[in-house]
């Protein structure tokens, strides 16, 4: 025991974080390496942030250079979404039991205290408990990175921007000569530029505008509105500080409202996140089964995404047909798709891995598939159509959280499943325990009468008259008859109670049946009027026979068994729609209500006060109950008139179609 | 009439002992074997008239000693098995076995079970058809080449599946035929469908047959097994 879990814990799971960094190939070399060294597992992680959506042509060609590396070293490619990089790597990391994280440094040479720590610090902070190696980047990092800035930083306003940064200007302009007629102080104007600063923040994207705009308000300022006017100059000495403070108040004013405004954006989608999450998960909840489980993740992500999808449930490892949908509704039921879209969904059921549009496998395929599993058991396949472009981050994060959800509920569902299992198997058990302790009681009895019986008959057989002779004979006959009845109804009991049950399930003629079971019936009911009514058409019905001649054959024996000699029993038969039923009846003393439930518990036998009542193992009803139950039929007791009692059954009918 | 001989194969011995006190008790005369080979050599030089096979026998399966006396001869096998499995009934009747009957038995359904193969050595015409245009059973006839059947003088209905069926069990009257054998011979085939359809058959040809509650029973169903046509005793009747 402790073996294993000394060895389980030596598992290393390596991470190695993929960039589009020229020098990663290093890194990803090195993790290869470690790996090997360790003999563990190798994932490569590539966190997508918006910012990666402008990568160069170039850096995309390296990036995908480095997956692949990784790839054919036999590591897992996986692909998280986000901006807090950091964040992402270390969520992963926690999640899949990652022991060593290698990640590449940025040499940024001799940088003064920054207030922002480092990638690779908070990554320290996040995973207290992982490994850590960083390996350092070299010197054409640097060229690199400065022409990544200025990428970042060619943030272009669009046209509709200016346009409006320009409006905004000269409306703020031409309220500032209104002020000026009413002669209004320039504070006032100054106002007015500071508002006009502020709403093209709000109204623009990106600081760039809000800056531009900063800037031109002064300059506008000083030109229209400063002596001497239509000039940059200004005569005023504090007019320097006035434009400084003017500037540094407007920039500060757009930051912050750009800002602001990103905020609220980020909110927003995350509340829009959140519901759609919660809203999923309540419905994952609600569902019965698996299958369940998988058409409501693929409805739930088409309307989320607005892309059409389709799913196609795994059972034991083996595909079947799958479900497409459109908008939330389900299209069809038995998709197949051609062979091109099939061979891609083998290959990710084989492979655990994405396949499809947009990867390296089947890249031509309309969709991208993805294992829904858990560990190395997969519960189905999503596909996501790429018809509408890949999937942007956000996007991207709601399947991964979908997925997740969805991973999540038939996870629970299959130890839901384990638990009941083992509950039915306990319950099971003790039954059996009852049930053993109660036969091997109750079979001395009879045993004791037989073999005592024919010992008296061998040894005194001479001294006794015929009479004795006779009664002693037919004692033995009716308990070998009953331990026949108790063999027989344990037969059927543990085929029951053996968990699957395994009924031989066929198409019978109901009256058959009961013409069948009438030949069982003890032979104490000579003494009663038992009648068979039959149908008037045959009724098929689906059942196991022996079992249901079982019992047809308790019912009718408890009838004979709890009545008065000489009472009426009568067995008939009928259908409603979709039912058949068989109906025996009495009209004996009936069962009182409040025993009426009682009487199918295991080993309830009543006080029965007709005739001798010596033995009952109290099995008859409850193996009647639970064996009609497992043909999807029930049993109910109710009330003749004017006295007695009825039990009757329903099985499901069977409609044939008639080979004429 | 000479006393038929009856071949007892049985390895236990207290039913065995049950069975030879029940047969001499009532007139038969009877020879016994304890397991399968000796079975077949006591079947071949004894030419008995009905054996009484056990399935479970210590030596060989019970049904490939069907298959070896069926190789040379038709003689009535009335199998009796210890399990309710219906499997092992449905293979030896297959096999060639005529009958069956369940452990536990009580003495009357063995001495019923000897009779009615007793009635199928006797009864005229029990094989093909083509030797014996009409068939007569009871008060039951069929009149093969004219495609029809009388019951008490008065002609049944019957669609042609249902007369196709009454054929095929008359022809082999005594015998239990299967389910399987029934529908290979009358759609060729033997799919559940089939056999839900043959019950249906069955129910309503035998209402045709067994109209009063007073009337003979002509046709006995098998639950699970198959049917059998039952030789009716032209007067008197039985139980």
């Amino acid at each position: 025991m402790k073996k294993t879990l000394s060895k389980e814990t030596e598992m290393e799971h390596i991470l190695v974080c993929l960039s589009s960094s020229p020098s990663n190939e290093r890194i990803v070399r090195t993790a290869i390496r470690m790996a090997s060294v360790f003999g563990s597992q190798l994932t490569a992680l590539y966190v997508k942030t918006p910012q990666s959506e402008k990568m160069s042509a170039e850096d995309r060609a390296r990036l995908g250079a480095n997956m692949r590396i990784a790839e054919e070293a036999g590591a897992e490619i996986v692909t998280t979404h986000g901006e807090d990089i950091p964040a992402q790597i270390a969520e992963y990391a926690r999640l899949s039991g990652v022991t060593k994280i290698v990640i590449g440094i940025k040499n940024t040479g001799r940088k003064l205290p920054y207030f922002r720590p480092s990638l690779t610090e908070r990554l320290i902070e996040l995973v207290p408990g992982i490994d850590v190696h960083i390996i350092p980047d070299a010197n054409t990092s640097r060229i690199y990175r400065e022409k990544r800035r200025s990428l970042d930083k060619s943030v272009i306003p669009s046209w509709k921007d200016i346009l409006i940064t320009a409006g905004l200007l000269a409306a703020a302009t031409g309220i500032g000569f209104l002020f000026r007629r009413f002669g209004f102080t320039e504070a006032n104007i100054i106002t007015v530029y500071l508002l006009c600063v502020l709403l093209t923040s709000v109204l623009t994207g990106g600081y760039t505008c809000g800056v531009i705009g900063s800037f031109l308000s002064v300059i506008l300022f000083n030109y229209f509105f400063t002596e001497p006017r239509l000039s940059l100059r200004a005569y005023g000495s504090g007019y320097p500080v006035t434009f400084a403070i003017m500037l540094a108040a407007s920039i500060l004013t757009g930051t912050l409202a750009s800002k602001l405004k990103a905020q609220a954006k980020l909110s927003a989608r995350d509340a829009f996140r959140t519901k759609i999450l919660f809203d999923t998960n309540r419905m994952l909840e609600r569902a019965k089964d698996d299958s369940e489980i998988l058409l409501i993740t693929a409805a739930q992500l088409t309307k989320l995404l607005d892309l059409d999808a389709v799913v196609f449930a795994v059972k034991d490892g083996v595909l079947s047909s799958g479900t497409a949908f459109s908008k939330g509704e389900s299209l069809e039921d038995g998709y197949r798709g051609n062979d091109k879209e099939l061979a891609a969904v083998n290959w990710t059921l084989t492979n655990l891995k994405t396949s499809g549009a947009g990867t390296k496998v089947f890249k031509d395929a309309e969709y991208l598939y993805m294992p829904i599993r858990s560990g190395e058991y997969v519960y189905g396949i999503l596909g996501i159509s790429a018809s509408a472009g890949e999937p942007d981050a956000l996007e991207n994060s709601i399947l991964q959280s979908v997925l997740g959800e969805c991973v999540l509920a038939l996870e629970n569902h299959r130890n839901a499943k384990g638990r009941e299992e083992a509950a039915v198997l306990a319950k099971n058990e003790k039954l059996r325990s009852d049930l053993l302790r109660s036969i091997s009681h109750d079979l001395r009895t009879p045993l004791t009468s037989v073999s005592g019986n024919a010992d008296t008959l061998i040894i005194n057989g001479d001294m006794l008259d015929e009479e004795t002779k006779k009664s002693l004979l037919s004692d033995i006959r009716d308990d070998a008859d009953w331990l026949t009845g108790l063999v027989e109804n344990l037969l059927s009991i543990t085929r029951i109670s053996d968990g699957s049950v395994a009924l031989q399930l066929s198409d019978h003629v109901v009256d058959d049946v009961i013409a069948e079971a009438m030949q069982h019936i003890d032979r104490a009911g000579a003494e009663h009027v038992i009648e068979v009514t039959a149908a008037k058409e045959p009724i098929l019905a689906r059942m196991d026979a022996r079992l249901m001649i079982q019992v047809i054959v308790n019912l009718v024996n408890n009838a004979v068994k709890y009545t008065e000699k000489g009472s009426h029993i009568t067995v008939s038969s009928g259908r409603t729609d979709d039912k058949a039923f068989i109906r025996v009846a009495d009209d004996g003393p009936g069962i009182p209500d409040g025993l009426k439930d009682r009487v199918f518990e295991m080993f309830f036998t009543g006080d029965n006060r007709i005739g001798d009542s010596r033995r009952s193992l109290g099995l008859g009803l409850p193996l009647c109950r639970s064996i009609v139950e497992a043909h999807g039929g029930e049993l109910v007791l109710s009330d003749n008139t004017p006295k007695g009692c009825v039990f009757t059954f329903t099985l499901p009918i069977s409609e044939v179609d008639l080979n004429e | 009439m000479n006393k038929p001989l009856i071949l007892v194969v049985e390895d236990d011995k207290p039913v065995r002992n049950l069975i030879t006190t029940t047969l001499k008790t009532n007139d038969y005369r009877y020879v016994f074997a304890e397991n399968g080979s000796n079975a077949v050599m006591e079947a071949a030089s004894h030419n008995p008239d009905i054996v009484l096979l056990d399935l479970g026998l210590p030596d060989m399966d019970g049904v490939d000693v069907i298959k070896k006396i069926r190789t040379w001869s038709t003689m009535p096998i009335i199998v009796i098995s210890a399990r309710s499995e219906d499997e092992e009934k449905i293979d030896a009747l297959d096999a060639g076995a005529d009958d069956y009957l369940t452990k536990p038995f009580s003495v009357g359904e063995l001495l019923a079970r000897i009779r009615v193969a007793q009635r199928r050595i006797q009864a005229p015409g029990n094989d093909a058809s083509a030797q014996n245009p009409v068939f007569t059973n009871g008060d039951l006839k069929i009149d093969f080449a004219a495609g029809c059947a009388f019951m008490g003088g008065e002609e049944l209905h019957l669609t042609p599946i249902e007369f196709k069926l009454l054929c095929l069990l008359a022809n082999n009257a005594g015998r239990v035929l299967t389910h399987t054998f029934i529908t290979q011979k009358i759609w060729g085939s033997s799919w559940d469908n089939d056999i839900a359809s043959l019950r249906v058959f069955m129910a309503t040809l035998r209402k045709k047959l067994e109209t009063g509650s007073d009337s003979p029973q002509y046709i006995q169903t098998h639950i699970g097994v198959g049917y059998r046509m039952l030789r009716v005793e032209p007067r008197e009747k039985e139980i």
